[in-house]
């Protein structure tokens, strides 16, 4: 029950830090996508089902803070979700050095799958501007650690 | 087939069409304008610039005026803020003015304070002549009281009071034949005597014949007038009239700087205290 519990105040907290971050500790324009590297964090320790349902969630919350586009968000996070459940089979996705490895291959991953959303619905790729394309893995990549002591923190240690 | 895999492809395919079933289906309404008060709340700024123009395209117009009433009323907050910092100065240059006037030995002119007041009715038959606003003596309007008008962020010179009853006025406009003010041009600082001619336009008489006018000059009210504080705008120069050579004076026509009809509010300036603070 206090699994649940703490895993529902994750859910909320985690939403909470990605608006706070985007709107006041934003870096010339670029934010880490804090919620992508949560659901790589939660495929790579609970599976690809749990990874699916949050990157799901989390994917509406970005597609209503998003002007076009309901649905990309989701689409991805849950692509994200499950590329990390099935890659955990084959590697040790839950220490830190193969998790960042993930996280970057994955905002690239998340780039390109929001991307075409954006080509088939809209008919304009949703290009997010080299300056994203280029830090942002690393950005989110830096943030690895920290997401996994805020896990350890708030959830424990599986 | 392991059954976790079976079991994360089936909430792969679900959580996938529901995606595309959201990516494909237009939004309502009403999830438009929930998404965007949601949105405004988190992140007002994204409303800003072009990227709010573009945000804002799509949505059902209550929620567009919703939301720009908040934007308007925040700058408007900021516009507060600027004008009691200026109030502030204003005051302490005043008191200045005063101090010194009194070290000059001249006389220290008094301080008004406004009382607004909206438009109630215009008469069709005297369009240029007259209106009535929602003060009267109840909330200490008098005879005479001059009247201003807003044109953007300036007050200008309206009319004055005519006729006050318990609850509203009767404001004798400029443009009124029997409407007259001391004014002064601009560039020149020529006096003359604006008088209403029953329309749209004023006339500016009584300036020096041999004076060179022109048509740019603003025309503002002298301090000598009976009923105006001084230096308030009336309005522009729109005609120097040719010389007449049986008149002593020139005259110019003058476009009002706010038109009478186009007026919701005015201030109603009260009686001016000797060396007081703003009433």
């Amino acid at each position: 029950m206090t699994r649940i519990l703490r895993l529902a105040v994750l859910f909320v907290v985690s939403m909470f830090l990605q608006w706070w971050w985007s709107a006041h500790l934003s870096l010339w324009g670029l934010a880490p996508q804090i919620l992508l590297v949560l659901t790589v964090c939660v495929a790579a320790r609970l599976g690809a089902v749990a990874g699916m349902c949050y990157g799901f969630a989390w994917g509406l919350f970005l597609d209503v803070m998003r002007a076009q586009l309901f649905g990309a968000n989701a689409l991805a996070l849950v692509l994200v979700g499950y590329g990390t459940g099935s890659a955990r089979r084959q590697l040790d996705v839950v220490s830190l050095a193969s998790q960042a490895m993930v996280v970057f291959l994955m905002t690239w991953a998340y780039f390109l799958v929001t991307g075409l959303c954006g080509l088939v619905f809209m008919r304009t790729f949703l290009w997010v501007g080299w300056q994203a394309f280029l830090f942002d893995p690393l950005y989110n990549c830096a943030l690895v650690p920290f997401v996994a002591l805020f896990w350890e923190a708030l959830v424990g240690k599986p | 087939m392991y059954r976790e895999t079976r079991v994360a492809n089936y909430f792969l395919a679900a959580f996938s069409a529901i995606s595309l079933v959201l990516l494909s289906l237009p939004l309502t309404g009403p999830v438009r304008s929930f998404k965007a008060c949601l949105v405004y709340v988190l992140d007002p700024v994204a409303y800003h610039g072009a990227q709010g123009v573009a945000r804002l395209a799509n949505l059902p117009a209550r929620t567009v005026s919703l939301i720009l009433a908040d934007i308007e009323n925040r700058e408007f907050q900021t516009e507060v803020r600027k004008a009691a910092l200026l109030k502030a100065e204003i005051e302490a240059l005043r008191i200045e003015n005063k101090r010194l006037s009194q070290a000059m030995g001249l006389k220290v002119p008094g301080v008004r304070g406004a009382l607004w007041a909206r438009v109630m009715e215009r008469d069709p038959l005297h369009w240029y002549r007259s209106l009535m606003v929602d003060a009267g003596a109840e909330q200490g309007v008098l005879v005479n009281s001059p009247v201003l008008g807003q044109r953007g962020d300036t007050l200008v010179a309206v009319g004055r009071i005519v006729e006050v009853r318990a609850k509203s006025s009767v404001v004798l406009l400029l443009t009124d034949e029997l409407s007259s003010a001391a004014a002064y041009l601009s560039s020149t600082t020529l006096e003359g005597l604006i008088q209403g001619q029953g329309g749209a336009v004023l006339r500016m008489n009584y300036l020096h014949s041999e004076a060179a006018l022109s048509n740019k000059d603003d025309v503002y009210t002298s301090p000598t007038s009976a009923t105006f504080p001084g230096d308030i705008l009336i309005g522009k120069v729109s005609r120097v009239n040719p010389r007449d050579p049986f008149l002593t004076f020139q005259s110019v026509e003058v476009d009002p700087a706010v038109e009478a009809s186009a007026l919701k509010e005015v201030a109603i300036l009260r009686p001016a205290v000797e060396g007081g603070k703003t009433p």
